[in-house]
């Protein structure tokens, strides 16, 4: 894993202990609103945490800083455990997670994640790259499993 | 992966929707996430009443490193959230905070506590501030009498 040394803060950067059960009410927020409102309703509020919750890390992707975005990732999935691995250069940034623990604690918790449930991350990333020069791609390699991809648009 | 640290912002834009769509949507979700939480809680709540409400707010108040301060006696359970961090980290956000945003804790902690026969009186005090008073009695009048202390008493679904 290439180390991220950007000097820049994060726009939110927590510490302290972690509540992981929040994303067990993540899986049923997920459930309740595909449910009650369709799925286009969920992947709109996603849009809205994409474009306004993060709208420090889309700025600077605009800007073409895209690392402050592996930042992000390094310090989150660091705090949470995750077992994941990232390349980053000027042009191209590859996070690969091999076990989101997101995911798998939602497993444990519940049983049953929701089908949906890694749609907070496909959906949130196009909303970050949105009316930007670059693209995320993220695709799921398997349960709990991801690679996302940051690059230019071709 | 919307980090388990800014799930209260991704709460936040949910809120937002729902208050859009009207009362009784906000109503309905909270009674859902209500219903997600008695699957850890509601057992310990009817097997130990308040020292069970006690053990899951000290967890909680060391999982979700919140300045609380929590007191038990034979009447009733005391929290005092000197600084909430969920309403501490959606009033630090580039997203607009949902202006009710405290209300969502008496939705699903008011539901559970009625369950369990006790008596919940949920003092937010301010929603600007990230602070509330919560106490939980045994005896309904005293929770009665309580309320009247209260500079804003927080209501539920069930309890209007």
């Amino acid at each position: 894993m290439n180390k991220n040394n950007l000097d820049q803060k994060l726009r939110y950067n927590d510490g302290g202990n972690v509540h992981m059960d929040f994303h067990g009410a993540t899986n049923t927020t997920i459930e309740f609103i595909i449910n009650k409102y369709g799925i286009d309703t969920m992947n709109d509020i996603f849009k809205k945490v994409g474009n306004d919750v993060y709208k420090d890390i889309k700025d600077h992707i605009k800007k073409g800083n895209i690392k402050m975005l592996a930042k992000h990732w390094q310090h989150f999935f660091d705090r949470e455990n995750a077992d994941y691995n990232i390349s980053i250069n000027d042009e191209e940034i590859i996070l690969t997670v091999n076990r989101c623990t997101a995911y798998d604690h939602v497993r444990k918790l519940v049983g049953n994640v929701s089908p949906n449930f890694c749609d907070q991350t496909i959906k949130t990333n196009e909303a970050l790259a949105e009316n930007t020069p670059y693209e995320i791609k993220t695709e799921i390699l398997g349960e709990a499993a991801c690679r996302q991809t940051i690059r230019k648009r071709a | 992966m919307i980090p388990s640290d800014h799930f209260t912002r991704f709460y936040n834009e949910v809120f937002k929707f729902l208050e859009d769509k009207g009362e009784e949507h906000l109503e309905a979700y909270w009674l859902e996430i209500s219903k997600n939480q008695e699957k850890h809680t509601l057992e310990l709540f009817k097997e130990k009443g308040l020292k069970g409400m006690y053990e899951y707010w000290d967890h909680i108040r060391i999982e979700e490193n919140c300045d609380m301060d929590l007191k038990l006696d034979d009447e009733k359970l005391e929290l005092r959230m000197n600084v909430c961090p969920s309403l501490s980290k959606v009033l630090d956000n580039d997203a607009e905070p949902m202006k009710r945003y405290c209300d969502h804790c008496a939705g699903w902690i008011g539901p559970l506590i009625d369950k369990v026969d006790h008596h919940l009186v949920y003092d937010v005090i301010d929603r600007n501030k990230p602070q509330c008073v919560v106490k939980i009695f045994k005896d309904k009048e005293k929770a009665i009498e309580e309320e009247k202390n209260a500079k804003l008493l927080m209501k539920w679904p069930g309890k209007k």
